[in-house]
């Protein structure tokens, strides 16, 4: 799915990815864990094309094709997603017209017809359903007023309409109560297929207790310095980052 | 022949001709304050920005000769499609080929301001000149002394038009510069409403200057929607003077689009002469190319328990060029005045300027007053977000300003100026 080799990314000439190695296959959940500062979100930034960040080297390989070559609105047609960690409000663009407008450009990419009006309405209306969305959010401008678990929980909604083949989701447990951690990683399962990858950022472990990894690597001063199964969320959940944090200074 | 010596022409011409009467009288005080006060230097503060200087230095005849005919009238985009009550004219004259009426309303008045005159003298001489003060404003007096045709409306006590009523004017300078002042007169009376477009187009190369007023009184309890749509495009300028005077219980909603024209000055003035008194003020403007808009206004609120909401923005490209000034003046006896104020715009080119200034001068002090200043760029997270979601740059952009409009495009309840506008801001990109 993904290839990440020696991914080393910058900020205003301040290095924060030192070298990220990570390989993704089909169907495959991966979580990355570490402390805030880490680099998370800036590698999930460097992976959607946001073009603060300066590539200083590496190389990442999406489906065959060079990712960081490509537009961050090509990076999506070719499937990838990222759920925010901190989703914008846009008043004034409807939900409905916002993901009529995504979608039919994706299918333009790959030489497809518009969706018809009733047609889309129907697929979306069908995902509401099945993602347990309330009609009252999408009928709303784009995230406007919403709670946090309700961005959240749109996110993942866009995520079902938008079928990505790479589901990257910043710390989108961040903020939740026990509840509304419920209700979006239920959607996340659903969305979960054979086919289907995904990069679960988080700093807790909890939401692992919801979406349960095949593996968790842990994030640390831009580089990965440890990978395991579910079972390394559970010690970090007991034993915290600093015995990580001791480990990889006494390597130095 | 500079502009003031062939107006100086025009008006002798006129006045050879003209009847002694209390009309002739005011239009002969009208020009000598005119040429006492000459057309708006850059030296008066309200006009630093706005340079009519090639004007005063232009050629222009004035003129209805058009030989534009029906078919290319359309063709020029005269919004055929609206379903509307339709006063079209050409060079500041009347087109009877292209008007519509479709009021069945008997005691409805529209016509031209010249037929006014002379079919309903009493409610012409009750209003016309009644609302605007020319002693100190030089275009204003010019377009009294000086004035084209334009359009008279009267809608009755207690009576509502069935159909908008669009005034569409078109400068047709295909063959040589051209000048006309449009003059409508507006009159709406008690629990009586209307909706009224002002619908401005331009064919030809030829320079152009359209200095217009529109008087507008309503009175108590009646309600009118007052849209003003400026697509001149070309070498036009126009200066565009419009009173509403209110009486009490009235609600107006008025708002601007400024789309095309070369320059463009607008001074939109309000008095709220009654209690309980509510209006709008919204208006965009989307300016490119080296295009200059300027929006002035004023709103007097004169009596308690009026409420006034002001709100422009606009979207500049390339070289352009606008002008906010809004000015809110609370009378001594104005209490419980409630007016807001915001200007906000997007700077799609840093070689595009704004100058926005807003203008408080309060005299009572049981009042809410807010105001406030936008200038910056589209915001890049909205962009990002949306690219994030498969959407081009392009695309997100269109997104992102027709949701800026989107406030202003609410105000409008006719589907086909919304249309337009977004149409026009699709072009724009
Ligand atoms: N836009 C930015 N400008 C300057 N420094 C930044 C910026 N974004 C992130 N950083 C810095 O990069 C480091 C990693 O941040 P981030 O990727 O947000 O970490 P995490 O998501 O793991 O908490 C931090 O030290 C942060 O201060
Ligand atoms: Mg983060």
């Amino acid at each position: 799915m993904i290839s990440i080799t020696n991914l080393q990314a910058s900020i205003e000439g301040k290095s924060i990815l030192n070298g990220i190695n990570l390989d993704i296959k089909p169907g495959e959940v991966h979580a990355i864990m570490g402390p805030n500062g880490a680099g998370k979100s800036t590698l999930s930034s460097v992976l959607a094309g946001r073009s603060d960040y300066e590539i200083t080297g590496g190389k990442v390989e999406f489906l065959g094709k060079d990712l960081l070559e490509l537009s961050p609105e090509d990076r999506a047609r070719e499937g990838l997603f990222l759920a925010f960690q901190y989703p914008v409000e846009i008043p004034g663009v409807s939900s409905t017209n916002f993901l009529k407008t995504a979608i039919n450009e994706k299918r333009k990419y790959h030489g497809l017809e518009p969706m018809e009006a009733t047609d889309f309405l129907k697929f979306m209306r069908s995902k509401m359903e099945e993602m347990e969305m309330d009609k009252s959010l999408t009928s709303r401008s784009l995230n406007e007023g919403f709670s946090g678990g309700e961005k959240k929980r749109n996110e993942v909604f866009q995520m079902a309409m938008l079928e990505p083949k790479l589901c990257i989701m910043d710390e989108t447990d961040s903020g939740l109560d026990i509840d509304a951690l419920r209700l979006v990683s239920a959607g996340v399962n659903k969305l979960r297929n054979k086919e289907r990858s995904f990069l679960v950022i988080t700093h807790y472990q909890r939401l692992l207790d919801y979406i349960v990894p095949d593996y968790v690597h842990v994030l640390y001063k831009g580089r990965i310095v440890k990978s395991g199964d579910a079972s390394l969320a559970k010690e970090l959940e007991v034993k915290g980052y600093d015995w990580i944090k001791q480990e990889v200074e006494a390597a130095v | 022949m500079i502009f003031t010596e062939q107006i100086k022409a025009d008006f002798n011409l006129y006045m050879a001709q003209a009847a002694d009467d209390d009309f002739t009288r005011l239009r002969q005080h009208a020009y000598s304050v005119f040429e006492q006060l000459g057309i708006p230097s850059i030296q008066l503060e309200e006009w630093k920005y706005s340079n009519l200087r090639p004007i005063q230095q232009g050629q222009f005849t004035t003129s209805c000769v058009s030989k534009l005919d029906a078919d290319s009238l359309i063709n020029a985009g005269i919004l055929n499609k609206i379903v509307a009550n339709k006063l079209v004219f050409v060079n500041g004259c009347l087109f009877p080929e292209l008007s519509i009426w479709l009021e069945t309303d008997e005691r409805i008045k529209v016509c031209s301001l010249a037929t006014a005159r002379k079919e309903h003298t009493a409610l012409f001489d009750t209003h016309f000149g009644k609302y605007i003060d020319f002693s100190n404003d030089g275009l204003l007096a010019l377009n009294t002394a000086l004035m084209s045709d334009g359009a008279f409306v009267y809608v009755p006590e207690g009576i509502s038009l069935q159909y908008p009523l669009m005034i569409t004017n078109i400068t047709d300078a295909t063959e040589h510069n051209l000048f006309q002042q449009p003059r409508n007169l507006i009159v709406v009376e008690k629990n009586a409403s209307a909706s009224i477009i002002e619908n401005y187009l331009a064919v030809g190369s030829y320079p152009s200057f359209t200095n217009v007023v529109n008087e507008i009184f309503v009175a108590e309890n009646a309600s009118l929607e007052h849209y003003k749509v400026q697509r001149a495009a070309g070498e036009t300028y126009q200066t565009n003077f419009t009173q509403i005077h209110q009486l009490a219980n009235t609600k107006i909603n008025q708002v601007t689009l400024t789309l095309d024209g070369n320059w463009v000055r607008n001074n939109l003035h309000f008095f709220m002469n009654g209690q309980h008194c509510n209006s709008l003020l919204y208006g965009l403007y989307i300016p490119d190319g080296n295009q200059f808009v300027d929006n002035h206004s004023r709103v007097d609120h004169a009596m308690p328990n009026c409420y006034s909401d002001e709100k422009y923005k606009g979207v500049l490209k390339d070289h352009a060029t606008a002008v906010f000034n809004g000015k809110i003046v609370v009378h001594e006896d104005a209490q419980k005045t409630n007016a807001y104020q915001r200007n906000q715009n997007i700077l799609l080119s840093n070689t595009a300027t704004i100058n926005t200034k807003p203008q408080l001068e309060i005299f009572a002090d049981d009042v809410k007053c807010t105001h406030g200043a936008t200038i910056g760029q589209l915001d890049e997270e909205p962009m990002f977000y949306l690219r994030s979601r498969g959407i081009s740059e392009q695309e997100a952009r269109r997104l992102l300003l027709n949701a800026f409009a989107d406030d202003i495009a609410e105000k409008i309840k006719i589907p086909e100026l919304v249309s337009i506008l977004e149409s026009e801001i699709e072009r724009k990109l």
